[in-house]
């Protein structure tokens, strides 16, 4: 029994871990005002550079590489259009989003054209962290993940140190709550907003290119499953502050994990409606908490020098 | 610096001996500068400034400049171009023509990085602070932390205010947030921010705009001391007090340009006020005086034929503002048929709420308004409306109009529903253009098309749609709210003139303006506002600065002061 | 800025962007192939061919057009009203499933009436399921973009669950039973399978058409631009917005009973390809009015249309016409800059001449551009 749970556990934090790299990445982006609806299209370009990448080379470090950049590009698209062409940026938001689902599928489809046999790459195996991987059971649930998830965990701290212990991370913060003044305390607006949007997008693919080359070994279409989303949730009842946003991230990870628990354990309940829980948990939580949300005072307003 | 020309003198047929002696490069030799010091060279000299929006001049040919240690003061009306020409010196704007030296050299500042790198800093009107974050953080972001560090360096940053704070008297606490702070405060951090950069020169707009009397007192007291220690300041006003008080010299600008710079200790408000304004205001105001003359004769007998009665009355009404905090606190006040109430106030003690209750934009927590006898809380906005009220928000721009929408159908924004600009179910777009046409007609609104959206008008063009529409409804009562904030001089003008018109033909004008000239000038009766309760009410006979403006802070007088 | 008369309306750049950007977009996707190995030319020739090339093709596309463009004015109506209804997929689904319900029941056998039942099941469906995350809008001020999403998925999984059990038809697959014969949309034109959808989807454009004419149109539309405008005039925001993203709802639901009635005659998972998701795009293309949406509903249909034949023929995937989408819709945000530059500069210079026919000198001249 006890086993069942450490394994939902242990579960959940790995199925967490795609929308937590990206909810990370997408609050240093809102935290510098702008908000990037299109995550999830990023994240899938992510799954797929990282995928198309591991496979070519059969390193999966270039893959990983290949997941960053790839996002990273889109980001910039975004950028583009919210900061320097400052178009609205849920709808520069939306394109994003449509854009990188259509590209994904594309760009896999002609590379691989339809095959009866999805191709694969070998997952990222399991790391055992010596010593602290045998103590029961934190050992299994904390101290025995691939490398990808070793690094979401340092991830946390470090986005934290970063947003609030930097000289940078201050000049981020200032231009998402009150642009103008950063502006004229000389920080160039623009380019922290630059910035921070490809960070976000770079996350995006880390996240994305763990549901590739950690969960499943390859790529389809649907393969975020709308965790791109989860990430905006996440951000949301997070409060824009990291060790909450986790917290966010691992309801959604943990209710997955143990969905999947249960149906492999056999249970009455239909599975689609447990199935539904990872998506209606969030609606729930954000009910409960959107009111009282602290977003970054400028957040989504685009700027210009001299504009009221 | 040779004699690069002097500055150019308005058409305004105003001679004084002051105004066509001075020039940037001649001073006269026996100014008595502050703090002693004797450079003959300008610490800072603009030649030539012209800066343009569109087709609007706002910077014509200007030339500024500011000696070491002395208190420079900016004058002139809304939109003479005060705030544009330091905008260019921060780096905000980069003008069509002209050259600025600092401390003798020609320099090229592309942006507030560089200004501040010159050592020239600005305090702005609206405060630009992060109310979510701590004193410390406002000041320090964007700079480099000592030993080029990546961190943060609070502790070193708190050492430093706190050093600043007491050279220059300006208490604060660095860990505080400045969300709770007062406004007062808010403006000394804002202060410290400047003065934190190792500055030469710093520039203060409009500085006063939002203190009491006494915090205003305490901030000159802080120039002074800045100015003691080396500091040179220009601060920019409209206010001519405010000029005579502080500033040891003048330049006045007007519609662009410079209209002439005179030693603070050789003028008058007077004087000054003939540069601001021209000659065209100095008529009109004399026009707005008869008006007024013939508007005293008329009300109290007009009052005293309809029994004083009273088409406004708030009853120990208590209210909350959006952070919860008690805004309204047994407020009484009354407004008659055919008078203007002006409200007196610092922004922020209540204005907004009050007017927003007698609107049915807001709650009230308890107390009685009246409208016309009637009492109207719980009403919906509409239903007032209906009952007789024009209401002309504070807000134009986000609450009075809606920027995507043409004239014609902001001018229906409060009557759609009705007949004839709608039927049964559908809008009727004849009837819409027809009153369109009427209200622009009626009210010059310049535009060059009824279909384009609004929100290429100007400010005044888009006021007196909101009056239009506001005025061309039946109503008893009319709040103004901050009417003519933003406006030039010739549309301020002729909203005042359509106040004073209401007020003639028996509306009750509930005036709620921050320029308390303004107040002065329209009201029949001033009431001060403070913290949510009136101090106090004046007849406009009696009324002047001296006893409105400790009620402004708060001071009670004797009640027969 | 030029503008030039063509049919009597004043064209300008404005009106020149969504077509540059196709073009654009049609350019980008032609290297994409290039790059693959595919000769553009050919591919391009095929998709018109595949659209519009026979009288089977255009009533292919004809029957495309009608789903997205329903749900086009679905998305189009919320996204005016600044309601960002992310979840017209979700919606579309819960519509086909209200249809199905009438077109199995008894009632689904009378004739002629047992349609328009259908269709009104599945207006009240969808409307009531867009009704959650309004409700939570109005009453909690939770932002509907990230609820519409999530419910989308909720629904799919409980259309999923209905098909795996409680609505299942006998056999292996998941699929309902079929609806009566007289609960089918009827077919236009012979041996196609263009079917009377049409008519309701012209009734929809026509309807949404007269909506922003009306009175209630012009209260949605003015809570969704202005809010603390609204608010000020008078204006039901909370009515507003529950109408609103009901309309909305209603109409993405009148696309699922029309697939279900028109095309497959049950309901499937596969129902939709995703038509809820390309609407946001048709939407943020046309949403200014509900002949831009027809407009852009068509030319989408035409590259969907188009694409299953380049399939065929080809072998290039579908997710090409979605990229294709995508990238017009970037293009033409990209190309919307363009006429927020030009546009004022243009009303400044008109302004100067028209400004002796609108009236007389009172004082200064109005300061331009500046406002506050």
């Amino acid at each position: 029994m006890i086993d069942f749970i450490i394994g939902i556990v242990a579960s959940g934090i790995r199925m967490s871990t795609p929308s937590l790299f990206a909810a990370l990445g997408e609050n240093i982006a809102e935290r510098s005002g702008v908000l990037n609806l299109g995550v999830e299209g990023m994240m899938l370009i992510g799954a797929f550079a990282g995928f198309i990448g591991t496979f070519v080379t059969g390193n999966v470090i270039i893959g990983i590489m290949f997941a960053i950049s790839g996002p990273m590009v889109m980001a910039a698209l975004m950028a583009f259009l919210s900061v320097s062409l400052r178009t609205n940026q849920l709808v520069a938001g939306l394109a994003i989003w449509l854009l990188g689902v259509g590209l994904a599928a594309l760009l896999y489809r002609l590379t691989f054209g339809v095959v009866t046999v999805a191709p694969t790459v070998p997952t990222i195996p399991p790391l055992d962290i010596p010593f602290l991987s045998s103590i029961p059971i934190l050992g299994p649930i904390i101290f025995h993940h691939d490398a990808m998830i070793y690094l979401a965990f340092l991830l946390i701290p470090l986005t934290h140190i970063f947003l609030f212990k930097t000289n940078i991370g201050l000049k981020i913060r200032t231009v998402g709550e009150n642009p103008k003044q950063a502006d004229t305390l000389g920080v160039n607006v623009n380019r922290i907003r630059y910035m921070s949007v490809i960070i976000g997008g770079a996350f995006a693919g880390l996240g994305g290119s763990y549901i590739a080359l950690v969960t499943t070994g390859s790529f389809s279409e649907d393969i975020a499953a709308g965790q791109g989303w989860i990430a905006l949730a996440a951000v949301i009842f997070g409060r824009w502050r990291p060790f909450w946003i986790v917290i966010g991230a691992l309801v959604y990870g943990m209710v997955n994990a143990t969905v999947l628990g249960l149906q492999s354990i056999g249970t009455t309940i239909p599975f689609q409606f447990l199935l539904m829980l990872p998506y209606l948990l969030p609606i729930a939580i954000l009910a409960a908490t959107f009111k009282k949300s602290v977003a970054p005072a400028a957040l989504a307003t685009p700027y210009k020098r001299g504009e009221r | 610096m040779s004699d690069a020309g002097s500055p150019p003198l308005s058409n305004s047929n105003v001679d004084h001996p002051a105004y066509t002696s001075s020039s940037p490069s001649n001073p006269k030799p026996s100014q008595p500068f502050s703090a002693g010091t004797q450079d003959d060279q300008p610490v800072l000299s603009m030649n030539g400034i012209t800066c343009r929006f569109n087709e609007v001049i706002a910077n014509n040919d200007v030339y500024f400049d500011l000696f070491r240690g002395e208190i420079h003061g900016l004058l002139g009306e809304n939109g003479a171009g005060k705030t544009t020409l330091m905008s260019v010196l921060y780096g905000l704007y980069k003008p069509e023509a002209g050259e600025i030296f600092v401390k003798g050299k020609r320099v090229d500042v592309k942006s507030p990085l560089d200004a501040i790198s010159l050592g020239i800093a600005m305090v702005h009107q609206h405060f630009l602070l992060t109310p979510s974050h701590t004193v410390t953080e406002n000041i320090i972001v964007g700079l480099k932390s000592p030993g080029r560090s990546i961190f943060l360096n609070t502790a070193e940053a708190e050492k430093r205010i706190l050093e600043l704070s007491r050279k220059y008297g300006l208490k604060i606490d660095p860990k505080a947030i400045v969300g709770d702070l007062s406004v007062g405060e808010q403006q000394r951090v804002e202060i410290i921010k400047a003065l934190y950069r190792d500055i030469d020169i710093l520039i203060l707009d409009e500085p006063t705009s939002m203190l009491t009397p006494v915090e205003e007192k305490a901030l000159f007291s802080t120039l002074s001391a800045m100015v003691k220690a080396g500091l040179s300041i220009i601060f920019i006003t409209h206010k001519l007090k405010e000029v005579i008080e502080a500033s040891t010299r003048v330049t006045v600008l007007r519609g662009g340009k410079v209209i002439g710079t005179v030693m603070t200790a050789q003028t008058t408000e007077t004087e000054l006020a003939k540069l601001m304004i021209g000659r065209s205001l100095t008529q009109s105001l004399a026009q707005s005086q008869e008006e007024i003359q013939a508007g005293i004769q008329k009300s109290p007998s007009e009052r005293a034929s309809a029994g004083l009665a009273n088409v406004l009355e708030l009853k120990n009404v208590f209210a909350l503002n959006n952070s919860g905090v008690q805004a309204l606190k047994d407020l009484s006040l009354t407004v008659s048929k055919g008078e203007i109430v002006g409200i007196a106030g610092v922004d922020g003690n209540g204005q907004s709420e009050l007017a927003e209750i007698v609107s049915g934009l807001r709650k009230i927590q308890s107390g009685q308004v009246f409208i016309d006898g009637r009492n109207i809380v719980g009403m919906s906005p509409k239903q007032i409306r209906q009952w007789g009220l024009a209401y002309i928000p504070e807000d134009r721009l986000n609450t009075g109009l809606i920027l995507e929408y043409s004239i014609a159908e902001n001018l229906i924004l409060d009557r759609w529903y009705t007949r004839p600009y709608s039927g049964k179910i559908f809008l009727n777009k004849h009837e819409m253009k027809r009153f369109a046409e009427e209200i622009v007609s009626n009210f010059d609104v310049r535009t060059p098309s009824l279909d384009i959206q609004v929100r290429y008008l100007s400010g005044g063009n888009l006021q007196k749609i909101v009056l239009g529409r506001e005025l061309s409804r039946e109503h008893k009562l009319l709040i103004a709210h901050n009417p003519t904030r933003g406006l030039d001089v010739g549309a301020a003008e002729y909203v005042r003139k359509q106040l004073f018109k209401q007020r003639d033909s028996g509306v009750g004008v509930l005036l709620l303006s921050l320029d308390l000239d303004e107040i002065l000038l329209v009201s029949d009766r001033i009431a001060v506002i403070y913290a949510g309760r009136v101090m106090g009410v004046f007849d406009r006979t009696t009324a002047d600065v001296e006893k409105i403006g400790p009620l402004m802070g708060g001071y009670v007088v004797d009640a027969n002061a | 800025m030029t503008t030039t008369l063509i049919l009597g309306k004043r064209l300008s750049f404005k009106h020149i962007v969504p077509f540059l950007s196709g073009g654009l977009a049609f350019l980008v996707g032609g290297i994409i192939l290039y790059a693959a190995g595919v000769d553009p030319l050919e591919a391009y020739a095929l998709l018109i061919k595949g659209s519009l090339g026979t009288t089977r093709a255009i009533a292919d596309t004809l029957v495309k057009t009608i789903s997205l463009l329903i749900t086009g004015l679905a998305v189009a109506v919320a996204f005016k009203c600044k309601l960002w209804n992310i979840g017209a997929e979700g919606q579309l689904y819960m519509g086909a499933l209200g249809g199905l319900l009438v077109g199995i029941a008894v009632v689904g056998m009378i004739p002629v009436v047992s349609v328009i039942f259908v269709l009104i099941a599945g207006i009240a469906f969808g409307a009531m399921f867009s009704l959650v995350p309004a409700v939570l809008k109005v009453k909690l001020g939770v932002s509907e973009i990230i609820v519409t999403v999530l419910l989308n998925f909720v629904a799919l999984l409980f259309i999923s669950y209905l098909l795996h059990g409680p609505i299942k038809a006998p056999g292996f697959l998941p699929y309902s039973p079929d609806i009566f014969p007289e609960s089918e949309l009827p077919i236009l034109v012979e041996h196609t399978r263009l079917h009377a959808g049409l008519i309701i989807a012209a009734l929809a454009a026509i309807f949404v058409h007269f909506l922003w004419k009306s009175k209630i149109g012009f209260e949605l539309k003015s809570v969704g631009m202005n809010i603390s405008a609204a608010r000020y005039a008078g204006m039901n925001i909370t009515k507003s917005i529950l109408i609103t993203m009901a309309i909305s709802g209603g109409l993405a639901g009148l696309t699922g009973a029309v697939l279900l009635a028109g095309v497959q005659h049950r309901l499937i998972e596969g129902i939709s390809p995703g038509y809820g998701f390309i609407a946001v795009i048709i939407a943020l293309l046309g949403r200014e009015n509900a002949l831009g949406v027809c407009l852009v509903a068509f030319f989408f249909a035409v590259l969907l249309a188009g694409s299953e034949s380049m399939y065929r023929t080809l072998g290039i995937p579908v997710a090409f016409a979605q990229t294709l989408q995508a990238l017009v819709l970037v293009f033409v945000l990209i190309g919307e800059v363009f006429t927020r530059i030009h546009l004022p500069k243009r009303i400044k210079r008109v302004d100067e001449a028209k400004l002796e026919n609108l009236g007389k000198q009172v004082g200064a001249p109005a300061e331009r551009g500046k406002v506050e």
